[in-house]
């Protein structure tokens, strides 16, 4: 189990993690949703000990990471953001020489190896450079070398960023099937459709702070299946305000000189009543768009920005 | 210790797939100890030495004196001088037969008693390169000396110069060399008052006495021992530079989220540094034993002790490149290091050709001083007890370099 409480991370007047606090079991997934830049990779450096938290609490399976760093980076297995592969040697002297790294060795450490390229698709090509691998596999190693020593826990950084599908989806099997076997996953993302498809649980962070957390249902309860009109234009937020007052089923998320983001309960039959009210009001309309309920359109109504803004 | 075994395997699997770096590192001993060996005709073969062809179109007791001074002591032993008729000179330099011909014009000796401008025409053999340099040089000095020479003692020159020198005489008459005498004795009594420094003179010559009582140092002495430091430098500085390809290819952020300490990883890549390091200073005085003067069993410790120092010095340029702002700013600031590390630490030129003030310098830098104890060992009088007392110093200074290294290591070097 990986518990986090009240962490806290600042460089200098930036504060990368502000009072996030977490708990992810073990035959689960726990994802942590959020843009670039909101604090998803300080929160997993903290956790893997890489950096040390200002404020907060970190305990892996029970090992406080601070205090017991090397016991709790025992258990963990890190799958970095970036590639963090020896290119010049083999797959298998990299799982070889991570896997050593975790204290792995002899017949074991082959036994694992073996193991490791089997259910990466890597056994055939295990003896090239690494240089001459896809993206893909790349990446699949990557994944494959954070799991030589069998974790207990496993911390993954946005693992699929700049993979193919076909590697992707192969990808995200792996990550399954290691929670089947009763590891504890804690998964990164921006990408909304794999944290709906693959957590169990989840936790949206903007600017540090984790702005709502529960399971996927729990998240889609609190949009109460309203949808989303987006629209882009030229509005005046203060006579917007006004006109919007005068149609109680209509919630304004967010509105500025360019662009409005409205929550309603059935587009379909308050769209046009909408439209004319902002028109009246002397909205000059470019774009709408209508998106029905799912993890972006909360995040939205939550941040007032895009995923992926 | 797995972890740091493991670390040395890997590093050396790496080296392996780019042998590049490693055949720079071993070749360059090689490479200049092979033109040692072609350019002195290995052990026991005859010196470098030039051979200038000489017309002189003058003939008077000044261009005479300068083409004595030419190949006598002062030039080493590395010039041998042959008088020539200018068609036999001209035919014999475009044949290769000589290192290069001198010409020295007719009026030379009145254009430096009267400080005219006079050219003296030098013709060098193309196909040779280190040899005619020797001559260049050579040249350059004795007439700056001549100038000089002209400038402190001019009445008298003229004077030797104004008498006619009987072609048949081995020596000048006796009233010349008499009279120049006297005036040279007057004028050293004159300047004497000014030139204290001359008591310095007479010890200095004392030392000169005292240094022919020792072994010359050969001609490998001389040269090897530095041309491997420079190889270790080489191969330091390569090697610290790691550091940024760890950091950029993201392995050291694995490394230190891993339950292994980072100075079993620094100890690790430090440990196959000193192996290659070994190597190489093997190989480079494993060929001063063959092709040279240098002891065979002093070459084991030697080695030693070059690979050790050579990983002390690694230590210090990993601080500097672990510190640097990006991995450009720490190869500029290595190499601004190394290179005069390099020129004053007896690398380029040996200690034994430097001047006392840059010798003093050079042998406190890392380099120098750990190139002076090589030494020492390679002649076979080192005391074990002062070679312990370098290696105890060496391994604080190792010891607290890589301390350094590691705090950095785990506190903002990966984190940027």
């Amino acid at each position: 189990m990986i518990e986090v409480e009240g962490l806290r991370k600042q460089y200098g007047d930036i504060i990368a993690v502000n009072n996030v606090s977490l708990r992810a079991e073990p035959g689960k997934i726990f994802g942590l949703l959020g843009p670039n830049g909101a604090g998803k990779t300080t929160t997993i450096s903290c956790i893997s000990g890489l950096v040390r938290p200002d404020a907060g609490r970190i305990r892996v399976l029970g090992h406080d990471v601070v205090a017991d760093g090397r016991a709790s980076r025992a258990r963990l297995g890190v799958v970095p953001q970036e590639l963090a592969l020896y290119e010049d040697l083999s797959a298998r002297e990299n799982l070889n020489y991570w896997g050593a790294a975790y204290g792995v060795r002899g017949a074991r450490l082959r036994q694992r190896i073996d193991a490791v390229l089997e259910i990466t698709g890597l056994g055939d090509r295990a003896k090239e450079p690494v240089k001459r691998f896809s993206g893909g596999m790349k990446r699949r190693l990557n994944f494959g070398c954070a799991l030589v020593h069998e974790p207990e826990a496993l911390l993954l950084d946005e693992p699929t960023v700049g993979v193919d599908p076909q590697s992707r989806v192969k990808l995200l099997d792996l990550v399954r099937e290691e929670a089947r076997k009763g590891t504890c996953v804690l998964y990164t993302t921006h990408y909304m459709e794999e944290a709906e498809t693959l957590c169990d649980r989840l936790a949206i962070v903007d600017d540090g702070k984790m702005i709502a957390e529960g399971t996927l249902r729990e998240l889609r309860d609190r949009l109460r299946e309203r949808d989303l009109l987006r629209l882009s234009g030229t509005f005046d937020p203060a006579r917007v305000h006004q006109a919007l007052a005068s149609l109680p089923n209509v919630q304004l998320v967010h509105v500025d000189e360019e662009s409005l983001t409205l929550e309603v309960p059935d587009a379909g039959t308050q769209l046009p009543m909408t439209l004319q009210t902002l028109a009246e009001s002397g909205a000059e309309l470019r774009e709408t768009t209508w998106t029905q309920p799912n993890l972006e359109t909360l995040f939205i109504k939550l941040t007032g920005k895009e995923l992926r803004e | 210790m797995s972890f740091v075994w493991r670390t040395l395997v890997k590093d050396f699997q790496r080296q392996r797939r780019s042998p590049a770096e490693f055949a720079l590192w071993l070749g360059m001993p090689l490479l200049i100890g092979g033109l040692m060996v072609t350019l002195s005709g290995g052990r026991g073969g005859p010196k470098p030495q030039a051979h200038v062809l000489i017309v002189d179109r003058d003939d008077t007791f000044l261009s005479e004196l300068l083409v004595g001074a030419l190949s006598q002591d002062a030039a080493g032993g590395m010039i041998r001088a042959e008088s020539v008729e200018l068609e036999d000179g001209r035919r014999r330099i475009a044949d290769g037969d000589a290192s290069a011909l001198l010409i020295i014009p007719a009026g030379f000796s009145d254009a430096v008693l009267l400080e005219e401008p006079c050219t003296l025409e030098l013709i060098t053999n193309p196909a040779q390169r280190i040899l005619p340099g020797i001559v260049e040089e050579g040249l350059s000095i004795l007439l700056d000396a001549t100038f000089y020479a002209h400038r402190v003692l001019g009445d008298e020159l003229e004077t030797l110069a104004a008498d006619p020198i009987d072609p048949n005489a081995f020596t000048l008459p006796d009233q010349t060399v008499a009279q120049f005498s006297v005036r040279v004795n007057q004028l050293v009594e004159r300047l004497g008052a000014y030139l204290s420094p001359l008591a310095i003179q007479l010890e200095t010559m004392t030392d000169e006495e005292e240094e022919k009582d020792e072994p010359q140092p050969g001609f490998a002495l001389l040269f090897l021992p530095g041309i491997l430091y420079m190889s270790l430098l080489f191969m330091a500085a390569g090697v610290s530079d790691d550091f940024w390809r760890e950091r950029d290819q993201h392995t050291l952020r694995r490394v230190l989220v891993s339950p292994q300490r980072v100075s079993a990883f620094l100890a690790g890549k430090m440990l196959y540094s000193g192996m290659v390091m070994l190597a190489v200073s093997v190989v480079a005085l494993a060929i001063g034993a063959i092709y040279f003067e240098l002891s065979a069993p002093t070459v084991p410790l030697g080695a030693l002790w070059a690979a050790f120092s050579g990983v002390v010095i690694l230590a210090g340029l990993i601080v500097i490149q672990l510190y640097a702002t990006s991995q450009r700013a720490g190869n500029i600031l290595s190499s601004a290091i190394v290179f005069p590390l390099m020129m004053i630490g007896g690398s380029f030129f040996p200690f034994e050709a430097m001047p006392g003030w840059m010798v003093t310098i050079g042998t406190r830098t890392p380099n120098g001083w750990s190139l002076q104890q090589l030494k020492a060992i390679l002649r076979d009088q080192v005391e074990l007890a002062d070679l312990g007392m370098a290696f105890a110093a060496s391994l604080g200074t190792l010891l607290v370099l890589a301390a350094i290294s590691v705090y950095r290591l785990r506190r903002g070097f990966v984190q940027g």
